[in-house]
């Protein structure tokens, strides 16, 4: 039995659904176990980052070195045994039997890639630009979850019932059994997200990608698994063999590359699967504290072949000028904000909202009413997968406070409800073109009747139209919130005839 | 692709392997909904009138007015003032008790139905034998939050109501055998499919029709984009008075929001009233509630509307009026 194995599997599963949980759990009321935002807090690479690239701390700092040491006494635990991503990449990996045998040379350049995007990324946020996002594990796998796997299965799950309880007038104890886990576990509403279909490709590319390699992704390209293996390079839990047949079969499959032609491995590249032990056909293969090895074949200086050569600098060079000028827009001066784009509450300053948002999706998961959307690239390329409100969709509201409670680096600051309240996302303006009441003399006013501004933020001006009185709506710029709830209500199809505008 | 008569073929000599099995189940699956989508009921349309029934059903007294402080104990006496609740709810019946939880507000707030009035009532109706009571209400701010902010979700439950949230997709079409520009309006189906319906809107301003009461209430069944009611809202609101025939009017002003409404959100605009009404008629309801907070009955337009058709009566003077204190 490789129990070694069998724990390993067990783990993952776990922290896989534990992560998913935490993220489905992630809704009105939050009364999950875990907060949100649990998964960043324990992430290495956007604490630090975060951190440098804002000169603040921020919180999960401790749980993040906590985590560093745990390396340096364990080596890879995380990616091999927590990792979602990685397991996801696991489970992927499975459905291809063999790992391509790969030469020493090769496996050492491969693994390169993701030190120099560790390192880019360092070097960005010491200029004060967060890119973390980009290529993070636990981002990248929260948003998937919470913008494509969430609203994908319960849609599902909707249109499956639904069709049921219609197509069979099952009305009775199945539709209330529907009710119930609509109100328990599925959510009153499903989501929609949109253009999730490319945040879905961009998941699928790198999951995808395990196909050509086994783990390409946490071999070649994670600068957290780049963080954690400095960390394990100087682990103290150590892979010893003993004199062994020299067949080499722990080489050709193990998923990371980690082991050379002479059997001895690299302890940063390996994240600790446990595979070699089972698959050594001498038993020759344990994973042991001593200190000192039993036979340790090849123990050379692992560095001295780590040296990034020339040619390797120049083309990171252009790598790095290529991404620079990605990211021209950030260095021209302050973004410019659009008047279409309307920020979650509480964002006041959008360079420094870009710098602190990881495009986790957990606030628009949270989002209430739904209208918290990506971006694609509308503010350009620094702002893709940023949230913002569409009040088509759904408004902001009122006595709501989720998403800033949600955000994992505070890109939305938690705002207690009464500063909520008054946290001003933008303006509405009326079109008199458009509007009922002002250009067809009809009644409506829905919008007033929906301002949750106490004193009324949208007004009424009695006008004598031929013998009626027409109530025409105004909006009091000083009272306006920009909530865009009158925007949400607004009956004016196919353009509303209230629209909220950043100001 | 294996086309699914070949795998009947395999299915019929037993030689089906898992992953065959799984594609004719996946198969079997979507005939079945293709199917049911394709006889789906609302393909034939049915012509006439398809609201619920008039029963007619009258109370010892047209309204009975409750005062006092207390709005459970004021609830339960008002009905009992009516004949008790055994006079509209026999065994067995299904009930849905409509109370107002539009808006994202806590009780002190006057914005939706007091909690204790559903509560009251929905114990009533258990105690008169329904089977089963239903709260519901589409909300304008975010369904569950208002469940939980208004007291309804808890109030009623605890008295053993079905509390929940009502789907789009579960509608009545509704079709009038008269012209009317609710023809064709998506009405939730358990508003139509109950043995009673009872009214439980919460007397307030509104910026457009001054007060909403009763009639403006039932605007809670009412699914699609709802802000279209409010243009020519006289005739469309009692057009849905007529389809939903209410059994049961008990109006709500124990705390009544007199300014800012409907959403309200000041207490300054709050004032204890501590009243409650109940009728059959949503008509005189409406009538006499206008009148006690001081408003002319006839200047609220669905109440013009209703009483230039006949539907209902607005005459309170002539009504039987139990005033009772508690």
């Amino acid at each position: 039995m490789k129990k070694l194995v069998l724990a390993r599997r067990i783990s993952q599963g776990l922290f896989l659904l534990l992560f998913i949980y935490i993220l489905w759990s992630s809704t009105y009321p939050l009364k999950g176990l875990l907060p949100p935002e649990t998964f960043f807090r324990i992430n290495p690479l956007i604490v630090f980052v975060a951190s440098v690239s804002l000169r603040v701390v921020l919180p999960g700092l401790i749980l993040c070195v906590l985590m560093l040491i745990l390396t340096l006494i364990f080596g890879r635990f995380f990616c091999g045994w927590i990792c979602p991503l990685g397991s996801t990449i696991d489970i992927a990996g499975a459905l291809r039997r063999k790992s391509p045998n790969l030469t020493d040379k090769l496996n050492a350049k491969l693994g390169k890639g993701k030190f120099v995007i560790m390192v880019i990324i360092f070097i960005f946020a010491y200029f004060g630009i967060q890119i973390a996002w980009i290529f993070d594990p636990m981002v990248i796998m929260a948003r998937f979850v919470s913008l494509n796997l969430i609203p994908s299965v319960t849609l599902s799950l909707d249109k499956a019932f639904s069709a049921v309880i219609r197509g069979f007038k099952l009305y009775g104890p199945l539709y209330d059994f529907y009710r119930a886990l609509k109100t328990s576990v599925l959510g009153v509403r499903v989501a929609y997200f949109s253009h999730s279909l490319v945040i879905f490709l961009f998941f699928a590319l790198i999951i995808s990608a395990s196909g050509l390699l086994k783990r390409f992704w946490c071999r070649l390209i994670c600068p957290l698994g780049a963080i954690y293996a400095l960390a394990a390079r100087f682990s103290l839990l150590k892979r010893i063999i003993s004199p062994c047949v020299n067949c080499k079969r722990c080489k050709s499959l193990c998923r990371m590359g980690a082991i050379h032609d002479d059997l001895s491995y690299a302890k940063g590249e390996c994240v600790l699967c446990m595979d070699c032990i089972y698959d050594c056909p001498a038993h020759a293969t344990v994973f042991a504290f001593a200190k000192k090895a039993m036979v340790e074949p090849g123990a050379k200086n692992e560095g001295a072949k780590d040296g990034i050569s020339r040619k390797n600098f120049l083309v990171w060079l252009v790598i790095s000028v290529i991404s620079f000028l990605g990211f021209r827009n950030r260095l021209e001066g302050p973004a410019a904000p659009r008047a279409n784009i309307i920020r979650p509450p509480g964002v006041e300053n959008e360079d420094e909202f870009l710098d602190r948002c990881i495009r986790c999706g957990n606030c628009m998961k949270v989002c209430i009413t739904n209208g918290l959307q990506p971006l694609l690239l509308q503010q350009g390329l620094s702002g893709i997968w940023t949230p913002h409100l569409i009040p088509e969709i759904g408004y902001c509201e009122y006595n709501c406070t989720l998403c800033g409670n949600v955000c994992p680096t505070q890109a939305i600051p938690r705002l207690s409800l009464e500063q909520k309240r008054q946290a001003r996302l933008g303006l509405a303006r009326i079109d008199h073109a458009l509007c009922l009441p002002w250009s067809k003399s009809k009644d409506c006013i829905v919008c007033e009747e929906h301002c949750p501004i106490s004193d009324k933020a949208i007004k009424l001006k009695e006008e004598n139209i031929q013998g009626r009185i027409i109530k025409k709506p105004f909006v009091d710029p000083a009272l306006c919130i920009g909530c865009g709830i009158c925007q949400n209500k607004c009956p004016v199809r196919p353009e509303r005839a209230i629209k909220v505008e950043r100001t | 692709m294996q086309n699914p008569i070949r795998l009947l073929e395999s299915l019929r000599q037993r030689k089906l392997s898992r992953r065959e099995f799984l594609k004719l189940f996946l198969y079997g699956l979507a005939g079945l909904i293709l199917g049911s989508e394709l006889l789906r009921p609302e393909a034939a349309k049915a012509a006439g009138f398809n609201g619920r029934k008039k029963r007619g059903i009258k109370g010892d007294h047209d309204i009975v007015l409750a005062e006092g402080d207390d709005p459970y104990t004021m609830t339960r006496r008002a009905i009992e003032a009516m004949g008790g609740m055994s006079r509209f709810v026999k065994k067995d019946d299904t009930v849905l008790v409509k109370p107002n939880i539009a808006w994202d507000r806590a009780p002190e707030y006057a914005a939706n139905t007091n909690p204790a009035v559903v509560a009251a009532l929905v114990e009533l109706c258990y105690e008169a034998g329904a089977k089963r009571v239903n709260v519901f209400d589409i909300s304008c701010n975010s369904a569950q939050r208002t469940y939980v902010t208004s007291g309804i979700q808890k109030a009623a439950q605890e008295k053993g109501a079905k509390v929940y949230f009502a789907d789009d997709w579960n509608v009545i079409n509704a079709h009038f055998n008269y012209e009317s520009p609710m023809e064709g309006w998506p009405i939730i189906r358990d508003a139509i499919d109950c043995d009673v319906f009872i009214n439980v809107p919460v007397l307030k301003h509104h910026g457009l029709t001054s007060l909403t009461l009763s009639m403006k209430n039932l605007m809670g069944v009412c699914s699609s984009s709802r802000g279209q009611i409010h243009s020519g809202i006289g005739t469309k609101l009692v057009d849905l008075t007529d389809f939903i025939q209410p059994d049961l009017t008990v109006i709500d002003a124990y705390r009544v929001l007199l300014k800012n409404g409907p959403t309200g959100g000041n207490l300054n605009d709050v004032v204890k009233m501590g009243k409650l009404i109940a009728a059959t008629d949503p008509t005189l309801a409406d009538a006499y509630a206008a009148k006690m907070a001081g408003k002319d009955p006839l200047s609220i337009c669905y109440i013009a509307e209703a009483a230039k058709r006949g539907f209902g009566s607005t005459n309170i003077d002539g009504a039987d009026i139990l005033k009772i204190s508690v």
